[in-house]
């Protein structure tokens, strides 16, 4: 596991990491992700001066650029609950990416300590809370997409253990499931081609498996393919993780 | 905005190529999946412990390598040494000139196509066949190989069938059991009249000098049975500690390459053959190379050096697949191509340092690799590696204005509102060659940047 | 040469010099490498018949249904190893022409080929080559059928046990099933530069 050593969960208050994306676009998804932890009686703090986890410097080769800003995120995301991100590529970017970057560093430790304390959000129900069972009902078949960010994690099974359990919710698998959809960060612009064929490719697949919903625990994933569908003309019912559960409490798939 | 070469090469693939690719490597993948699982009860147990044992190996070759020459030697080889790949092709020439030869047979050898041994022979006037059905046809199209284990992976029956045509090899014919069998029969009399018999060396055991060899076809096995000389080129990372990590080891190259449970010829050779034996090498030299891996060991992407070449990684890999192996521009295509070639080119790595970038950093080169090896953070050191030495790379976006305002959160939110501008202007006429990228293929979202903020600011004000 | 020899130790010496700690050699029950669900309880010699056929070779448990399979695939001139012979030439009726030495400058002639196995593997369906027992490495590759006899109590249950038994011979083969390849498109054939039969004749 690339995140074995965590920090025990003590009391019921977290920071929430929106990710950039949320931020920028996906507002819902935060949104989505407040009132599930709020259902699960956990209390979430939202630093406003965080804003993204550094990644984009990090995967682009500019470590120096990358550690300013995870060093702004380490201060602020300062003491010691649990940081929450609805996104395992942002998460796992603060448990494995940062430290690879920092082994050098002398503020090593202090960004090893923040490693150990971000879950992505799925893996922090699950694992984190202990809860693996959900609520509420979401009529609707869901072709759900682990992310890559989620190999060599917890973060994957996490989710589908709790979509399973969604009164209502049938998963179908898809073709070539651990396939990455093509994203990866700047690689979607600097291998635009390559970057599409993958896409296009993750689209035939599920598009096969007749899905009313397209469901990851990532934002990127899904921007990318949402977009591509759009783009085709034939676009594809996007939903976040934490949509699904919050939508579920209150009945059902939301427009 | 321009693209990297990975991507330019893969847009030009002929969609017939592409589709070979991609088929036999999405199937060689799933058999090997569906193989390692049913058969063993956690196969990443497995993958782990034969990474501990190569990363062991390669973390003490100042004790096995001396211990590996001094098993080789009592063993009755001829132990030589090469730091480059002139070096490494000169001592082969040497072997065969003392012996007055001028025919050899090879089987594959990833190291002989680094240090380009045939084309050097050739020039020497010796004859340096491949055998390997695939590395044969290869020669004979004077192309280069597009995978580590299949080697014309890129090319259909009918290029081959015409090109055995042209060769004289026999009429146009693309049955895949005639263009066989028409090498089977062309090659035999090749081996008997060969003088060498060169081979590589999948691993070599400190404990007991043994030198293992796999192949499916045989051919190895022809080179060692038809010839009186033996030359073993082996990479000085190809040690294993134990003959007993063997067992772990062979257990994961048949099911990771091929998906066999064993490849068909395994081969333990401890040296030249024994007086009984009518046929086989009585002469053995084994000369182990460096041709740069002391450099990638001091560097900090020596977990690459625990590789066997399996393929594994080119298999799973969706860049591989989209853009097959000639894109990498050397010798190791795929996930483990891009980080062992820029690290092996030496002084050429700005040449190579666009390779790394060819990866989603999706990770599934790491869950399938045999030896575990952690490749997306290796490429990750060596794109750090090519920004710090300021190497160019079309396409990626600068990032120094990106920290800068992801570490002012004033600035931050700011621009949060300010970007919601993109909803009011054509996408076309936003200069930023990025986002342009993006929306050649993809629509963009609705901006709605702050929107979260506000929302919560309302909720916690009720 | 020497030079080269020092060279590359030095910086092999050099290269490792930084690292604080050194990777453990790790210690490990090879039991993790066995297939412990395909040979529970089974019997040693019945399994390897069964796994040599799953990777397209044979196997015959009597002389005579060997020489069946010969005559049907109308395999008739072949070379057999001299100490073998003697206990195989009953069963070899009329029509067979059998050398007991391997001329080399006549590969092709040779339909098929029997020599000694030094054992077997019962979890792989291999068979096991040696110099030592085996009277001659081309008339066990060169032609299209190889047939190798084994004898029962030369067994290897798994790879493991059949590492540890390599032995002290300065040349052991695995051989898994006929020689193959996959190079044009993916498409299996058998029988490349090695044996498109890969037959074990157990005794």
């Amino acid at each position: 596991m690339l995140n074995s050593e965590r920090s025990p969960i003590t009391g019921k208050r977290v920071q929430l990491m929106a990710t950039c994306l949320c931020d920028a676009f996906y507002d819902d998804v935060a949104a989505a992700t407040v009132e599930v932890l709020e259902h699960l009686g956990v209390e979430v703090g939202f630093p406003e001066s965080q804003t993204c986890c550094g990644q984009p410097a990090f995967n682009g080769g500019d470590w120096a650029a990358s550690r300013k800003v995870v060093r702004h995120t380490v201060r602020t995301f300062a003491g010691d609950e649990p940081v929450v991100v609805p996104s395992g590529s942002c998460a796992a970017m603060l448990f494995h990416g940062a430290v690879l970057e920092f082994e050098r560093e002398r503020d090593l430790p202090e960004v090893e300590a923040l490693g150990r304390r971000t879950w992505e959000l799925a893996d922090f129900i699950v694992n984190g809370l202990g809860v693996s069972s959900w609520e509420g009902r979401f009529e609707a078949t869901v072709a759900f997409h682990r992310s890559c960010h989620s190999r060599g994690t917890a973060s994957g099974e996490a989710a589908l253990t709790l979509l399973r359990s969604v009164p209502g919710l049938r998963i179908v698998e898809f073709g070539e499931g651990e396939q990455c959809c093509g994203f990866g960060g700047t690689f979607s612009v600097s291998f635009p081609n390559i970057s599409a064929a993958m896409g296009t490719l993750k689209l035939e697949h599920v598009r096969a498996a007749l899905p009313d919903v397209f469901v990851s625990a990532d934002m990127s994933c899904l921007m990318h393919l949402g977009g591509l569908a759009a783009r085709e003309g034939k676009p594809i019912r996007i939903r976040h993780l934490a949509q699904v559960l919050r939508d579920a409490l209150k009945g059902g798939i939301r427009e | 905005m321009p693209s990297q070469p990975i991507d330019q090469f893969a847009r030009e693939l002929s969609p017939e190529t592409r589709a070979s690719v991609y088929q036999s490597t999405k199937t060689t993948h799933e058999k090997r999946t569906k193989l390692l699982f049913d058969q063993f009860a956690d196969p990443n147990r497995l993958r782990t412990l034969a990474g501990e044992i190569k990363q062991h190996a390669i973390e003490n070759l100042d004790t096995l390598l001396p211990q590996v020459e001094a098993r080789l030697t009592g063993n009755g080889a001829k132990v030589h040494w090469a730091s480059t790949a002139q070096g490494a092709c000169e001592a082969v020439l040497r072997i065969m000139q003392a012996r007055g030869a001028t025919k050899l047979v090879k089987a594959k050898t990833m190291v002989s196509e680094e240090i380009e041994l045939a084309h050097f022979l050739e020039g020497h006037g010796i004859e340096a066949l491949e055998t390997d059905l695939g590395e044969f046809i290869v020669q004979i199209d004077h192309d280069h190989p597009s995978h580590i284990v299949r080697p014309i992976i890129h090319k259909n029956r009918r290029e081959i069938a015409r090109s055995f045509e042209r060769e004289g090899l026999g009429a146009y014919d693309d049955d895949p059991g005639t263009i066989t069998r028409r090498a089977r029969h062309y090659l035999r009399h090749k081996y008997l009249a060969a003088d060498v018999g060169l081979t590589g060396a999948n691993f070599v055991s400190a404990e007991s000098g043994r030198i293992v060899l796999v192949t499916n076809e045989g051919n190895s096995r022809f080179c060692l049975a038809a010839t009186k000389c033996h030359i073993a080129l082996v990479g000085i990372e190809k040690i294993v500690p134990r003959d007993r990590d063997l067992a772990v080891l062979l257990n994961l190259l048949g099911r990771s390459g091929t998906a066999q449970e064993l490849t068909v010829y395994t081969e333990f050779i401890g040296g030249p053959k024994s007086a009984a034996q009518p046929d086989g090498p009585e002469e053995m030299h084994v000369i182990f190379v460096d041709n740069g891996r002391t450099e990638v060991l001091a560097s900090e992407c020596r977990e690459i050096l625990r590789c066997i070449r399996c393929g594994a990684c080119l298999n799973v890999c969706p860049v591989y697949r989209q853009a097959s192996g000639h894109a990498y521009r050397s010798v190791y295509p795929g996930p483990v191509g891009a980080v062992l070639s820029p690290l092996l080119a030496g002084e050429r790595f700005p040449q190579l340092a666009d390779l790394p970038k060819a990866s989603s950093l999706c990770g599934a080169c790491n869950e399938v690799c045999p030896v575990n090896i952690p490749i997306p953070d290796l490429l990750l050191r060596l794109r750090q590696r090519a920004k710090e030495e300021n190497v160019p790379s079309p396409g990626t976006p600068p990032m120094g204005a990106w920290a800068l305002l992801a570490s002012q959160p004033t600035a931050w939110r700011a621009a949060l509102a300010g970007g919601r501008l993109m909803n009011h202007v054509p996408t076309k006429l936003i200069p930023v060659p990025a986002l342009q990228a993006w929306a050649a293929q993809r629509e963009l979202p609705a901006w709605r940047g702050g929107e979260f903020r506000k929302w919560l600011r309302q909720r916690r004000s009720r | 040469m020497s030079d080269d020899r020092e060279a590359i130790f030095s910086r092999v010496r050099g290269a490792l010099a930084p690292l604080r700690v050194r990777a453990p050699l790790p210690q490990y029950d090879t039991e993790i490498a066995v297939l412990r669900q395909v040979l529970a309880g089974r019997d040693l010699a019945e399994l390897f018949g069964e796994r040599i056929r799953k990777v397209g070779g044979l196997a015959f448990f009597t002389p005579a249904a060997l020489v069946a399979h010969l005559r049907t695939g109308g395999r008739l001139h072949g070379y057999c190893d001299p100490v073998l012979w003697p206990g195989l030439a009953p069963h070899f009726g009329a029509g067979f022409q059998v050398e007991t030495a391997f001329d080399r400058t006549r590969v092709d002639d040779y339909a098929f080929g029997i020599t000694r196995a030094a054992g077997a593997i019962a979890e792989t369906g291999t068979i096991i080559l040696n110099d030592a027992a085996t009277s001659c490495r081309l008339g066990a590759l060169a032609p299209w059928v190889h047939v190798a006899v084994v004898e029962r109590s030369s067994l290897f249950a798994d790879l493991p046990q059949a590492v540890a038994g390599l032995g002290d011979d300065r040349n052991v083969v695995w051989c898994t099933g006929p020689s193959k390849t996959a190079d044009v498109e993916g498409i299996l054939i058998e029988g490349v530069h090695g044996p498109g039969e890969q037959i074990a004749l157990v005794v």
